[in-house]
């Protein structure tokens, strides 16, 4: 498998931002098992220690638990944490410039909520 | 636990050159070292002192023993992958196996059958009949079933062609490496063992010229994006290098505060291959 890395970022918070996304959207459940260090290092030829670095990390943020001798497994819970903080986090650093661009062009919330519903009505 | 290898003033004089030049360095174990340098630097030189096939000048341990007057000791714990596959040209897979078997006292037969078993190497096949990239199999094979402390791996591979290559480093981490074990590897083709290094050394001319661990490079080194109208401020921070892109500068610094550095645009960790040749300038001239 290859995988590009974007440089500014280190690559243990991009590992961990990609089980962030995979716990999101469901590729991940609760009480599922992670890819071992091993073999998450042989497919993506990274260090081992960078893997371990992004599951600890998840493991401070009680995303994840280490059981013994098992590996690291999805908490109960994590999902709805994760959903709570990336709601907080998208009012909090992407809604007020969001916010800001839709006035400049004069797009006023009751016409985007009309859309949404057009958007709910044909996605049904 | 103290170093698996430790070198103080390694100094190797062939006839008319230099080709170590009083290098000092240690590899702990558990860690992936990355050897790397341009061609007649010195590298294959130190991996041969490394591994008791050469004498020097100097203190060398490895595994606290002496390469020159332990070697056999020391070789019951270390392996070794050439870049120049040194399997006679007669010897049968089978026959191989067989060798290795007979003579190390570590080697785990049912997992190098194992190891085969997943390549198309036959036990009847000759050393002759196969491509560079099934003899480097081979030797992967051999010795990825002995339970050595420290692999040693120089240019391991070379020659090879793309899904060679990556399978062998792949099973190299899938199948070998753990916090027991040490790689020390050079290698020419930097971009794929760049994420797989703990630590990196540079050696040019018979010294060696950075060791540091990843993370340190990536705390010390930094990359930056600068637009024209800043290039004057950022030539101020001392850059180790300059090199223009689409109208913008990039950067590279060494040392220089990160928040000083955001200031002039954006960072970025540099690429080996990039942080080596801003080092090796002026090598060939």
């Amino acid at each position: 498998m290859t995988v590009t890395w974007n440089d500014s970022v280190p690559i243990y918070r991009q590992l961990r931002e990609r089980v962030v996304a995979m716990i999101l959207d469901g590729a991940l459940q609760e009480g599922d098992p992670l890819p071992s260090v091993r073999q998450v290092a042989a497919d993506f030829q990274i260090n081992p220690l960078t893997v371990s670095k992004a599951y600890q990390e998840l493991v401070d943020e009680h995303l994840v638990e280490k059981r013994r001798g098992l590996g690291m497994y999805v908490v109960d819970g994590a999902r709805e944490a994760l959903l709570k903080s990336e709601r907080e986090r998208f009012l909090r650093e992407e809604w007020p410039p969001l916010f800001a661009r839709l006035k400049r062009m004069g797009l006023d919330l009751k016409i985007l909520l009309r859309e949404a519903e057009k958007l709910e009505e044909s996605s049904r | 636990m103290s170093a698996l290898i430790e070198a103080r003033g390694l100094r190797k004089r062939y006839r008319n050159t230099v080709a170590l030049d009083g290098i000092s360095f240690k590899v702990e174990p558990g860690r992936i070292v990355g050897l790397i340098g341009p061609n007649g630097a010195g590298k294959t030189t130190a991996l041969k002192a490394v591994l008791g096939l050469t004498d020097f000048d100097g203190d060398l341990s490895v595994l606290g023993l002496d390469p020159r007057t332990q070697r056999d000791r020391l070789m019951q714990q270390v392996s070794f992958i050439a870049d120049v596959a040194v399997l006679p040209r007669w010897l049968r897979v089978g026959d191989a196996v067989d060798f290795v078997g007979g003579v190390h006292p570590r080697f785990n037969r049912a997992r190098c059958e194992q190891f085969l078993a997943r390549t198309k190497l036959q036990s009847r096949m000759k050393v002759r009949e196969l491509s560079k990239g099934m003899i480097v199999q081979l030797h992967l094979a051999l010795v990825m079933a002995i339970d050595a402390r420290l692999l040693v791996l120089d240019e391991p591979t070379l020659g090879l062609d793309i899904l060679y290559r990556k399978q062998f480093y792949q099973s190299l981490l899938e199948d070998y490496f753990d916090a027991e074990k040490t790689i020390l590897v050079t290698t020419h083709q930097v971009e794929e063992v760049e994420h797989i290094l703990t630590d990196l050394m540079f050696i040019r001319d018979g010294r060696i010229v950075l060791d540091a661990s990843m993370d340190a490079i990536g705390e010390r080194y930094a990359e930056v994006l600068v637009n024209a109208d800043r290039a004057e401020a950022a030539r101020a921070l001392k850059p180790l290098d300059e090199r223009q892109v689409f109208g913008k500068s990039i950067f590279l610094f060494d040392g220089v505060d990160h928040a000083q550095l955001e200031a002039l645009g954006e960072i970025r960790r540099p690429a080996i291959v990039d942080l080596f040749v801003a080092t090796m300038k002026g090598t060939y001239a």
